[in-house]
């Protein structure tokens, strides 16, 4: 009797123990089929940071295989990235804005995506073909853009309604007319018609708009460019932000401080929330001798060191395609690089500058903004001519 | 018996050594950690930042087929924007020490008076000290807007941070105040070690206040000054900071900002350069070795008390 008792007992030990270890293995198997990456950018702000959160929630619930931690990286989003890329140790899927773009690219620390492209027979097609090129270099994808906003034509309603112009201006001449008008009629008092800075993050669209190129930067199309829009400091009818006294266009117009700037999509959560009770108008860019515009983009790309590249490409082209797209734009918080996604309404001023808009950034970028921003406020102050700084920016793109 | 008193000095003189060994080797070992801190944060960087200087060097290391040379030098040689970020680093010093020099000691001699509230002017004039610079430097931009504080009670609409002739001038005033304080403390402690005797001798022989200062307190001071204008020279040279914030990352306007290590962070974290912004820093580093050099041997040794 006893040895049958011990005999039922160590049956019952045994069965257990199968059952443990035969738990511990089916849970092993299951882990090791889940792969884990990372997804990195910087922080727009909590509302921004949400909505990127739930997007990744929505992937991980659809991808049982792939589990996607989101971590925001604070502070400046480029050295923190330059030391992870140093470390070998970069996240997998990362934002790259277009102007980091070409020297992350030189410095080979991104993936190339053309084999997973041509893997997966991801369609390219439906992007933007200016933003496309801001992560391409010769025939290599090195990123697909995930959203993006141009510069558009920002108006103050009632200093428009005092000097008498109905509309926002479209073309070069209208643009001139409209900021003498608003200075003769005295509309903008303690102010200035325009306010512009000294940024070839502005200043580019009028170049784009007048056939120039920074591959041709000292032609005579440039230099034109150049002289139409230092020539409303010229005349009197602009003023830069610090002239102003402000820190940037968008709190000129704000303030009243100016009537007509130039700026994006985020333009309209600021007045929202900062300036709710002044009446402004978007139109779309003015136009010179062609459309021309920026396009202010942002890349998922891959990280060349990524351990999971599968499963990153998986989640990158999830993130670009037209169902993670789509989730990104249902706060209107950016528009669609692809022209196959909705944006939410009140965007069209800015939607329509998609054909004719190109990415910014150049090579050897930091450095040359640098010159090109410096030279510029010195062509604005009458101490630098168009030329030398066309000639001082033609050196760096170069060098 | 003779070899027993042989033996007795013999082992005294072991002993003896032995202990210096000893006590030589507790020295040692409390200097390792820290001499090993130093080596690994200050030494290692020092050394690699000056091999790095002489090779291409990106994000992920030396460039293939780099070979050690002057290149990178080269570069600093014809790079207009680096010669005009060393140009406004050494007129930022120039002008920067000296004005926290004369504006710190003045305000260690009016604490050093006998004056009421001596504590509380004394904490006052420190504060601006130990608030954090990006802080400062904010409010600054406020208080030196076209419409700011400043401009207000001048009747002026000058953009001072946003005016190519007056941006470098402006970070100066704002730095000689806000570092003031910490060189008007090193100054004080100078002055309460002066001997009183001196003083006293100078009253009976009814020396005026004016005579006392340049004759006596002055002279007196000179390690001093010799060790707040190299500490605080050192630090003019490596100005960042306020350069970065009033000009939002640009140097400008019309590079009037742009300070020498703008420029290294610029070419190192910008352009991904880390070859060309090792060299100018290895260039600003020799720069400030022979200045100090040069202080040693001119003004005197820094020591104070």
């Amino acid at each position: 009797m006893r040895r049958a008792r011990a005999a039922v007992a160590a049956t019952v030990v045994l069965a257990l123990l199968t059952v443990i270890v035969a738990a511990a293995a089916d849970a092993r198997s299951n882990k090791a089929t889940v792969t884990n990456i990372t997804l990195s950018g910087w922080s727009a702000g909590k509302t921004e940071d949400d909505l990127l959160q739930s997007v990744v929630n929505d992937f991980n619930s659809t991808h049982p295989n792939i589990h996607v931690d989101y971590s925001v990286i604070n502070g400046a989003y480029d050295v923190a990235m330059t030391a992870r890329f140093a470390a070998h140790n970069p996240p997998d899927v990362f934002y790259v804005d277009s102007s980091l773009a070409p020297t992350w690219i030189k410095q080979g620390v991104i993936e190339p995506l053309n084999p997973y492209i041509a893997k997966s027979k991801y369609d390219t097609t439906k992007f933007y073909p200016g933003l496309l090129n801001a992560f391409k270099v010769g025939k290599n994808y090195y990123g697909f853009p995930k959203d993006w906003s141009p510069l558009a034509v920002e108006i103050n309603k009632s200093m428009f309604a005092k000097a008498g112009i109905k509309k926002a201006p479209r073309t070069w001449a209208e643009l001139t007319a409209a900021a003498q008008k608003l200075a003769s009629s005295g509309a903008v008092p303690g102010g200035k018609p325009l306010c512009l800075p000294a940024d070839w993050a502005r200043m580019l669209a009028f170049v784009f708009q007048n056939k120039g190129s920074l591959a041709k930067v000292q032609s005579p199309a440039v230099a034109a460019a150049v002289n139409y829009y230092v020539g409303f400091f010229k005349k009197g009818l602009a003023a830069t932000p610090t002239q102003l006294g402000v820190g940037w266009p968008g709190e000129a117009l704000g303030k009243e401080k100016a009537a007509i700037i130039f700026e994006g999509n985020w333009l309209l959560p600021y007045m929202k929330s900062t300036f709710p009770q002044v009446g402004f108008g978007v139109g779309p860019m003015v136009k010179g001798k062609v459309n021309g515009n920026l396009g202010f983009t942002v890349s998922y790309s891959m990280a060349k060191d990524s351990k999971n590249k599968q499963a990153a490409w998986t989640l990158l082209s999830w993130l670009t395609g037209k169902v993670g797209m789509s989730k990104w734009m249902s706060l209107g918080l950016a528009l669609p690089s692809r022209s196959d996604v909705k944006a939410v309404g009140g965007r069209a001023p800015f939607l329509a500058a998609g054909p004719s808009s190109k990415g910014w950034g150049f090579p050897n970028f930091s450095a040359t903004l640098t010159i090109m921003n410096n030279d510029l406020q010195g062509v604005i102050d009458g101490n630098k001519t168009t030329a030398q700084m066309l000639a001082d920016v033609n050196a760096s793109l170069k060098g | 018996m003779t070899s027993a008193t042989e033996t007795v000095p013999t082992s005294g003189r072991g002993s003896l050594i032995g202990a210096r060994m000893r006590e030589a080797g507790w020295g040692y070992a409390f200097v390792l950690v820290p001499m090993a801190v130093f080596g690994l944060f200050f030494i290692y960087p020092l050394v690699y930042g000056i091999y790095i200087s002489f090779f291409e060097w990106g994000i992920l290391g030396k460039a293939a087929g780099s070979t050690a040379g002057l290149e990178n030098y080269q570069t600093l040689y014809h790079d207009q924007v680096f010669h005009r970020a060393m140009r406004n680093t050494f007129e930022y010093a120039l002008l920067v020490v000296p004005l926290e020099m004369a504006l710190g000691l003045l305000l260690a001699l009016v604490i050093n008076a006998r004056i009421r509230g001596r504590a509380f002017f004394r904490s006052a004039l420190y504060v601006p000290s130990i608030v954090s610079s990006v802080a400062i430097t904010t409010i600054a931009i406020f208080i030196l807007n076209p419409d700011g504080l400043l401009n207000k009670i001048i009747g002026s609409d000058q953009a001072w941070f946003g005016d190519a002739d007056t941006a470098l001038y402006s970070v100066v005033g704002l730095n000689a105040w806000t570092t003031a304080g910490t060189v008007m403390l090193f100054y004080l402690a100078a002055l309460q070690s002066i001997p009183t005797d001196v003083y006293e001798a100078a009253a009976v022989d009814g020396t005026s206040r004016w005579r006392t200062f340049w004759r006596i307190t002055f002279p007196l001071l000179k390690p001093a000054h010799f060790f707040v204008l190299v500490v605080f020279g050192i630090g003019a040279l490596k100005v960042f900071d306020q350069f970065y914030i009033v000009s939002r990352g640009t140097g400008g306007p019309e590079y009037s900002t742009l300070s020498a290590v703008f420029y290294i962070y610029q070419e190192a974290f910008g352009s991904a350069d880390f070859g060309v912004g090792a060299s100018a820093g290895v260039v600003l580093f020799v720069a400030i070795f022979l200045l100090t050099l040069i202080q040693r041997a001119t003004v005197g040794r820094a020591e104070i008390g």
